[in-house]
């Protein structure tokens, strides 16, 4: 597959938080196929521990429902650290996303389930050039 | 002009003769004159009914010198005007007091025999008896002419004022039964024996379009009841209108308006036997209910799409989550056959099936949750020639590759109209991706999307030469009703949800190769 970024690039780093551990897996398979490196966190607490160790990630991809710690709050995190971190928001409840991360900004793209994995890809990869220039 | 006093002398022959005769019997009457006094109130203290009419012995005494000061006065020997003035008022006061008129006769009769006597015992002659004597006549004429006036003059305005206090009493009276029952929320009508409207109140008027004077003389019954109803309701109202009590004076029922529109009416019977055939017998007293019926059937609505919008929200998370499972193990599966350089065209075409269905799904639980839990209207003025051609540009692919030609027929004046930009797009979307299917079926054909404006709508046409509806009364717009074999049977009805939240109506006309969808949506400076 050539959705990945341009050969001879730092490859992205990226947080996936889901707690669909059995899918997250198959996805951070298939993105670290496509040239990027994948972290997988399966809870908002996990997140959370990850983000207080450097390096940082370039790009968080977050569930909005997990259990105890939801998506908002790792991202509310992840910008106390990094402000201007990009952040792609997966989820059944788009409107309920839009609405929560309306305060953030920059605000988070939101994509809904079931996601088509070339989409998401390919907003990866825009997302990802934009860091690497 | 004669005066009615010289009329009344001319009358009795009194002359200025008459008057000298009776002036030269004073020297010797007038030492008399309060013994006369004293017998004449004697004679009234001895009759009980002129007794009643005094108050007491104080004013007794005064009235005897004042029948002094009456005797010395009536043989003074002038009678003029201002004589006849104060005679008036004797006949006057003696209304007021009450003392009936033939006291007076009575009392005359007395004062004369004393005076005559007195004449007599002094040698006066006939002639000055006589002068005295219709002098007297004359004083009582005066005094009975003063009576009957001032009596005639108290009875008059007595009664004028009872007869003004009574039309007032009635204006009072009648006003406020006037208001009450035109400024009754109600519909108040009244019917004859005959069951003719013989009252018909503002409120009724109002809420039937019809002016009270032509309603009076019409049948009750014929004129305002639905057809359905006058089996049952209107067999009611006879019933009541014969005198009969009913069971339930109160019932619900259908009223026609003069424009044929149909209200829901509470009514209430109230019977009041009457003599006059043409009077009100029977009052029909009715609350226009029909709003209040709209508002609680759309508040149960709302209420239970709330509810199903709640579950559904709940229940979208969880369908999504699973497919996003399997949608992402269909793109791994893709991938890994790809690579393995192992799939088949019948692996490749499951693979895309499956997609396809996840997609299918996805796509329902999006609609259903549109339709259950729609977002409020975001309300801007939208201009309605760039809404279309932005729907057509949006469906333009689908079109071609369904072999359809989508026409744009718009109106060259700009038409605004305030509402949901994107919502209203959905509604122009849907259509015509209904028209377009309905025809990718049959090898192509045309859509036309019309535009125009009308005095208070913008009416907005889809129309497709497909074979048209299976069924004209097909319920189209209910959810979960599909005419296609993988719709998901919400588009309609999310369009007429869409359509009915701005206010608006939405109708479809359909035969074989026309189908016809109108959307009217207000204009935007309503």
């Amino acid at each position: 597959m050539d959705q990945g970024p341009a050969p001879g690039l730092p490859r992205p780093r990226i947080l996936l938080v889901d707690d669909d551990t059995r899918t997250s897996r198959l996805l951070a398979h298939m993105l670290r196929e496509d040239g990027f490196d994948v972290e997988f966190a399966s809870n908002g607490a996990a997140a959370i521990s990850r983000l207080t160790r450097t390096p940082m990630p370039d790009i968080l991809v977050t569930d909005l429902h997990m259990p105890d710690v939801d998506g908002i709050a790792v991202t509310q995190f992840a910008r106390s650290k990094e402000p201007l971190l990009p952040v792609v928001i997966v989820t059944g409840h788009p409107n309920m996303a839009i609405g929560l991360g309306a305060t953030l900004i920059p605000l988070p793209v939101v994509l809904t389930k079931p996601i088509e994995y070339a989409k998401l890809a390919e907003e990866l990869r825009r997302v990802s050039v934009g860091i690497v220039l | 002009m004669e005066t009615r006093f010289q009329e009344m002398k001319r009358y009795a022959r009194f002359g200025q003769d008459d008057a000298k005769l009776v002036a030269r019997t004073k020297a010797y009457c007038a030492p008399h004159f309060t013994r006369i006094a004293q017998e004449f109130y004697d004679r009234i203290r001895e009759h009980e009914d002129a007794h009643a009419v005094f108050t007491g012995e104080e004013q007794i005494l005064r009235l005897q010198r004042s029948l002094v000061r009456w005797l010395d006065r009536l043989l003074a020997g002038t009678y003029d005007e201002s004589y006849f003035g104060e005679t008036i008022q004797i006949g006057r006061v003696h209304v007021k007091v009450g003392l009936p008129q033939h006291y007076m006769f009575t009392a005359m009769t007395l004062i004369r025999s004393e005076l005559d006597r007195i004449i007599v015992a002094n040698g006066g002659d006939a002639a000055t008896r006589d002068a005295l004597s219709r002098l007297i006549d004359l004083e009582l004429g005066v005094m009975i002419e003063g009576y009957r006036e001032h009596l005639s003059a108290r009875i008059h305005a007595k009664s004028e004022h009872a007869n003004q206090e009574l039309t007032r009493t009635l204006a009072r009276t009648e006003h406020r039964y006037i208001s009450a029952v035109e400024l009754a929320g109600v519909l108040i009508i009244g019917l004859d024996t005959t069951g003719a409207i013989r009252l018909f109140n503002r409120e009724a008027e109002r809420v039937t379009g019809y002016e009270r004077d032509e309603m009076t003389g019409q049948p009750f019954i014929a004129t305002l009841m639905a057809e359905d109803v006058v089996p049952t309701d209107g067999t009611r109202v006879a019933r009541a209108l014969a005198g009969e009590s009913l069971d339930t004076p109160v019932f619900e029922s259908v009223l026609r308006t003069r424009a044929g529109n149909l209200r829901d009416v509470r009514w209430q019977l109230a019977y009041a036997p009457a003599d006059e055939e043409d009077e009100v017998v029977l009052f029909v007293m009715g609350q226009d209910v029909t709003d209040a019926r709209a508002v609680e059937e759309l508040a149960r609505q709302h209420e239970k799409l709330a509810a199903v919008g709640t579950l559904a929200a709940g229940l979208a998370h969880e369908i999504r989550n699973p497919l996003n499972g399997a949608q992402l193990h269909v793109s791994f599966l893709e991938r890994a056959l790809k690579k393995a350089g192992a799939a088949t065209p019948e692996m490749n075409e499951a693979i895309v099936v499956v997609g396809e269905e996840i997609k299918r799904l996805a796509l329902l639980v999006s609609e259903f949750l549109d339709f259950a839990r729609p977002k409020p209207l975001k309300v801007d003025p939208v201009v309605v020639q760039a809404l279309c051609h932005r729907a057509v540009v949006l469906l333009a692919e689908q079109a071609a590759a369904a072999r359809v030609q989508i026409t744009e027929d718009l109106p060259a004046q700009e038409l605004v109209i305030h509402g949901d930009s994107s919502k209203l797009e959905q509604v122009l979307l849907n259509l015509l991706q209904n028209g377009v299917e309905a025809l990718a079926g049959g090898g192509g054909g045309h859509v036309v999307l019309r535009a125009r404006r009308q005095p208070r709508v913008a009416v907005i046409e889809v129309e497709d030469d497909g074979p048209g509806l299976p069924r004209a009364d097909a319920p189209i717009f209910d959810a979960f009703f599909s005419t296609k074999a993988n719709g998901t049977g919400l588009g309609l009805a999310i369009v007429h949800r869409i359509v009915t939240d701005h206010n608006g109506t939405i109708t479809v006309e359909s035969r074989p190769g026309r189908t016809r969808f109108r959307v009217t949506v207000p204009l935007g400076n309503q």
